[in-house]
């Protein structure tokens, strides 16, 4: 009983702190024109290196993409995409290695069914368009930031996600 | 197949010599109870009762194939159910919830069922078997099967180790599918033939209604028709407990995560602004049509064991058979078919990427 309350008060407290947090970031975010989130979550060995290229060979592209660094494609729990776009952000991006060239041989061969078993999911209810898998190598930091590019117009294009302004 | 021709009493003898014979040591088959019919697991044969009428009553309770998830003694069991049951037994076989050596699978021939509670009601004009026909008719009086099986296209008993089908004149056939079945039936001394029912233009003719019937159900087709869908649902998650493939031993929806309390429930709700309560209602529907996506049987056992009547035959089967068509994989059919997660093609799926 003791241990559990215990727990509330932990979590109460990250609580506070989290809402100090959000309140900065609600200040960032642009008044006036769509600016789409992405959240990308990209595999160590090509495209989280590949992004890293295009940023310091100064590749321009739109800063709407928040990456998190998976150590290989296949560690995407197709969770994560449920639970990003539920959160709210438009869209999710998941980069790994060409197929054929996944340092863990096969993590990527899996990740594309499950991507394409999610995507058939979401495409029922019209949010497969706000998933895209990419294959970019870690000399590809070009096509990284075109791949953004891209992504960020289509998002912008598609509107905000629908299920940002719900109770759910 | 290896099969042999009985008359509806035989098939009496059959299962109780299942048992004698210890092709297995304890069978489940339905039984009439008052006017309806339920599961018992008989291990003395001399409480089997005569399966007839029981067995090829149009009534759907459980998935048998949920009873026996989670069997991993070697001792063998014997289940007699209709093909979706079988089917969803041969992935949990797959998924190594059951041992294939310690399962003799045993399908019916399906027309259709009713919720039990249905059944029951109209015993008097369902009577203890249905064919198309008869759907239809009693359909117009209002009497209609579950819309899983009007939705079902495998319904004939060929998945298993041993199917009985119907055949006219108050004729099964038994036969063996499997390695393991025609062993069975041959302990039981029964001379086996090779026999065939042609049943091909039947069986077209249900997978083509099946098809027609189930693009003509209702569906949600975005965020909004979704939350609609959901919207008594009260996240009681009785769906998984009754969905026979749904079988992690500890669901994520019952973990601090999934099912948050206190300070990790007003964590979600900061992280949101608002959500609805309980929560993890839209997470956990998605979530678990993505973990069944591959193995679901469309049984229907979900929706009706939905307290909050909510028709999840248009959710979960639906969408899983989207899923399916895309691994060309249909579940229960083949037990040394991969599972379509645990294996892959070199080059395949690039258009569902992106
Ligand atoms: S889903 Fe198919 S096999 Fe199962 S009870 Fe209905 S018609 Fe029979
Ligand atoms: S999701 Fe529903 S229809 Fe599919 S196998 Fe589970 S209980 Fe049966
Ligand atoms: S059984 Fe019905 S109410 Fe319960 S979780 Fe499933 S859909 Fe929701
Ligand atoms: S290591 Fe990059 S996808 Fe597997």
């Amino acid at each position: 009983m003791e241990k559990r309350e215990r727990g509330i008060l932990l979590e109460a407290e990250k609580f506070k702190e989290n809402k100090g947090v959000k309140k900065e970031k609600m200040g960032e975010e642009a008044k006036g024109e769509f600016e789409p989130k992405i959240i990308g979550f990209t595999c160590n060995w090509c495209t989280y290196a590949g992004a890293d290229l295009a940023g310091t060979s100064r590749k321009k592209y739109p800063p709407n993409v928040r990456l998190i660094r998976l150590m290989c494609s296949g560690r995407l729990d197709p969770m994560f995409v449920l639970k990003v776009l539920l959160n709210g952000a438009d869209a999710v991006f998941i980069g790994g290695c060409h197929p054929g060239e996944c340092h863990y041989i096969k993590g990527n061969f899996y990740a594309r069914r499950r991507i394409a078993a999610i995507r058939t999911i979401l495409k029922q209810f019209g949010l497969d368009n706000r998933v895209r898998a990419e294959w970019c190598s870690a000399s590809e930091g070009d096509k990284f930031a075109r791949i953004m590019k891209e992504m960020a117009e289509d998002i912008k294009k598609l509107g905000p996600n629908p299920m940002r302004g719900k109770i759910l | 197949m290896k099969g042999t021709e009985l008359k509806y009493e035989d098939l009496e003898g059959l299962f109780k010599g299942l048992l004698d014979k210890k092709a297995v040591d304890c069978l489940i088959l339905p039984h009439k109870v008052g006017n309806n019919v339920a599961y018992m697991m008989a291990t003395d044969k001399d409480r089997i009762e005569p399966p007839v009428p029981a067995i090829f009553a149009p009534s759907f309770s459980v998935n048998a194939a949920n009873i026996v998830k989670g069997w991993t003694i070697p001792e063998k069991i014997g289940i007699v159910a209709k093909p979706c049951e079988i089917r969803a037994a041969v992935e949990l076989i797959k998924l190594r919830q059951m041992d294939k050596e310690s399962v003799l699978l045993i399908s019916v021939d399906c027309s259709g069922t009713y919720k039990n509670q249905d059944y029951a009601d109209h015993y008097g004009e369902i009577g203890d078997w249905v064919d198309s026909a008869k759907i239809e008719e009693l359909k117009g009086k209002g009497i209609a099967i579950r819309e899983a099986c009007e939705i079902c296209d495998n319904r004939f008993a060929d998945v298993g180790d041993i199917g009985i089908a119907r055949v006219d004149g108050e004729k099964v056939l038994v036969a063996g599918i499997t390695d393991m079945g025609i062993e069975a039936l041959s302990a039981l001394e029964l001379s086996l033939e090779d026999k065939e029912i042609e049943r091909q233009e039947e069986k077209e003719k249900i997978a083509a209604d099946a098809k027609k019937k189930e693009e003509e159900l209702p569906k949600a087709s975005s965020v909004e028709e979704l939350e609609e869908f959901l919207r008594d649902c009260i996240v009681c998650k009785n769906c998984r407990d009754m969905c026979p493939v749904c079988y992690c031993k500890e669901c994520f929806f019952d973990q601090p995560l999934g099912n948050p309390v206190g300070g990790d429930l007003l964590n979600l709700a900061e992280l949101r602004g608002a959500i609805a309560v309980p929560a993890n209602q839209l997470m956990y529907h998605l979530t678990r049509v993505y973990h069944v996506s591959t193995t679901c049987v469309g049984c229907g056992a979900c929706e009706d064991a939905c307290p909050k009547d909510i028709p999840l035959t248009r959710f979960y089967p639906v969408i899983a058979k989207k899923v399916q068509e895309i691994f060309e994989y249909v579940p229960g059919k083949d037990v040394e078919e991969p599972l379509p997660f645990v294996t892959y093609e070199e080059e395949e799926l690039e258009d569902k990427l992106r």
